[in-house]
């Protein structure tokens, strides 16, 4: 099998909306630890390939491999590979019908089979390392956008897994919002969680960041140290890229 | 003026003829058991068929999907009162004829399959539309989170949906109790068969007036109470989506398009 260390592996991925290829030949292994900023303009793929490495978008050519195990056999049961799997959406689709303690207690209740007050337990302490006990029987409704999101953060760890993927996940927040979550995905970073971000904040890619995709048209255009990238961009693509978002 | 007051004499004479409704009321509220024996079994039976009618359409088998989809079609453009006499009349043909006994349907049996058979399509339709108004984030967010199709379904989306769906499923109902008039073609003895009987005893049609006056009193409060149900749901619809910032931006929007593209029920494994 593959190096132990491996978390996500891409072997020449194709997905397309019908007529429409939106990925067009993706190779990529991220390995234990590393943070992984992907950039690109709007209909890149970006999010896409996120939504793939999670099964949440079926791929039409390829593999995508998640620890070893292959999600795009139709014998691989997806949705334990998924448990491994956390993740952040931009829109936070937080669960309207339940409060903020429940929206994290949900998965490892119904999923694991954890005891109820295993869960809430587990549940609590997360909501504290976001910074939101005080707002655990709030309701989604009742929250900022940068705290729902920050419940969508606590409510994908609870599961413990292996990895995060992060799609977008400040883009639907005020200016004003958008620290407060940075701040909770810096210290799950330095925790020595592998992540996958998509974002378009450069200065968190600078800070925690271990490698920069930069994708475009469907296929990866460039990758390095995202200070490396940010400062030297090699491909004229990227170069015009950063040019606008910096 | 003379003739104004002779037809004003008539018209109460022969539909608020007060003896004849001191007569009638008490036989029609003898028939209220029967009536909601009717109301409440087709209820249920309608509400759980139409749910998992619903589920199957937007399940990602084809077959399931396409006999649920044949079965709305159907049923939506059946006639009730086709139904009933079917179900009643004709099946009882074929027990009489072919010694299959169990055919032959006592009416409160026959009008409770018909209703259920008929208002489960329309229901499963209330459903689909209850289940889809649920953005598809929420599924994802709960497949992301390792649920089944079937978690996600139960502890996620149903959840939601069935506060969309009461307001319409409230109108449902109210239909439901006016269309167990139909029930009276079978001879089944509900308030327009029992009110029928009288006005041909007493040959005056002041028992239909007052049947009219029943089926009222009971559906009023229920059309209020949906409209209030909806004007609450209304308000507190906010809730699903964020409170700052707008999710409408162009990556959004695009894979919002694409979705629309997909298949039923495919996508998500």
């Amino acid at each position: 099998m593959s190096d132990p260390t491996t978390m996500i592996e891409l072997q020449d991925v194709h997905k397309s909306y019908g007529h429409l290829e939106v990925l067009r030949g993706i190779d990529l292994l991220i390995t234990k630890s590393e943070v992984v900023v992907v950039i690109g303009p709007s209909g890149s793929g970006k999010s896409t390939m996120l939504r793939c490495i999670n099964a949440l978008e079926p791929i039409q050519r390829g593999h995508i491999l998640i620890e070893g195990i292959d999600i795009t056999d139709s014998k691989t049961n997806v949705n334990k590979v998924r448990q491994k799997i956390g993740m952040v959406f931009q829109s936070f689709n937080l669960f309207p019908h339940k409060t903020a303690l429940e929206n994290v207690m949900l998965a490892p209740l119904k999923v694991q089979k954890k005891s109820h007050s295993e869960a809430e337990r587990i549940a609590r302490d997360l909501l504290v390392t976001v910074g939101l006990s005080e707002k655990a029987d709030s309701h989604p409704d009742q929250l900022s956008g940068g705290q729902q999101q920050r419940v969508a953060i606590a409510r994908a760890l609870a599961m413990q897994p292996d990895m995060m993927l992060f799609d977008e996940v400040t883009s639907a927040l005020d200016p004003e919002l958008v620290a407060e979550v940075l701040n909770v995905m810096k210290d799950l970073a330095l925790a020595g969680m592998t992540m996958v971000v998509v974002t378009h904040e450069m200065g968190f890619a600078r800070e925690v960041g271990t490698r920069m995709i930069f994708m475009d048209e469907g296929v990866i255009v460039e990758e390095s140290h995202p200070r490396e990238m940010i400062a030297n961009p090699r491909e004229e693509r990227t170069k015009k890229f950063l040019g606008m978002v910096l | 003026m003379e003739s104004l007051l002779n037809g004003f004499e008539a018209f109460q004479r022969y539909y608020l003829n007060w003896e004849i409704i001191q007569e009638t009321f008490p036989l029609l509220l003898q028939t209220l058991p029967l009536v909601l024996e009717l109301l409440v079994l087709s209820m249920v039976f309608s509400f759980v068929l139409g749910l998992i009618l619903s589920l199957m359409r937007l399940s990602r088998f084809r077959p399931l999907r396409w006999f649920a989809g044949a079965y709305v079609d159907f049923f939506r453009g059946l006639p009730l009162l086709l139904n009933l006499v079917f179900v009643y009349s004709g099946l009882a043909i074929v027990g009489a004829g072919s010694g299959l006994r169990f055919l032959i349907l006592p009416p409160i049996t026959a009008a409770v399959v018909s209703l259920s058979t008929t208002y489960a399509a329309y229901s499963a339709e209330v459903f689909r539309a209850g289940i889809e108004s649920i953005h598809r984030g929420q599924m994802e967010a709960a497949r992301s989170l390792g649920m089944t199709y079937a978690q996600s379904m139960r502890y996620v989306v149903l959840p939601q949906a069935i506060k969309v769906v009461i307001p319409p499923l409230t109108n449902e109902f109210i239909a439901l109790i006016k269309d167990t008039s139909l029930a009276s073609v079978i001879s089944l003895q509900e308030l327009l068969f029992t009110a029928k009987e009288k006005m041909g005893v007493v040959a005056n049609p002041t028992p239909l007036a007052v049947a009219a006056v029943v089926y009222v009193i009971f559906t009023i409060p229920l059309i209020r109470l949906a409209s209030r149900l909806e004007k609450k749901r209304d308000r507190g619809s906010k809730g699903t989506k964020p409170t700052d910032g707008s999710v409408d931006k162009p990556s959004a929007l695009v894979s919002a398009d694409i979705a629309t593209q997909l298949p039923k029920g495919g996508g998500v494994r």
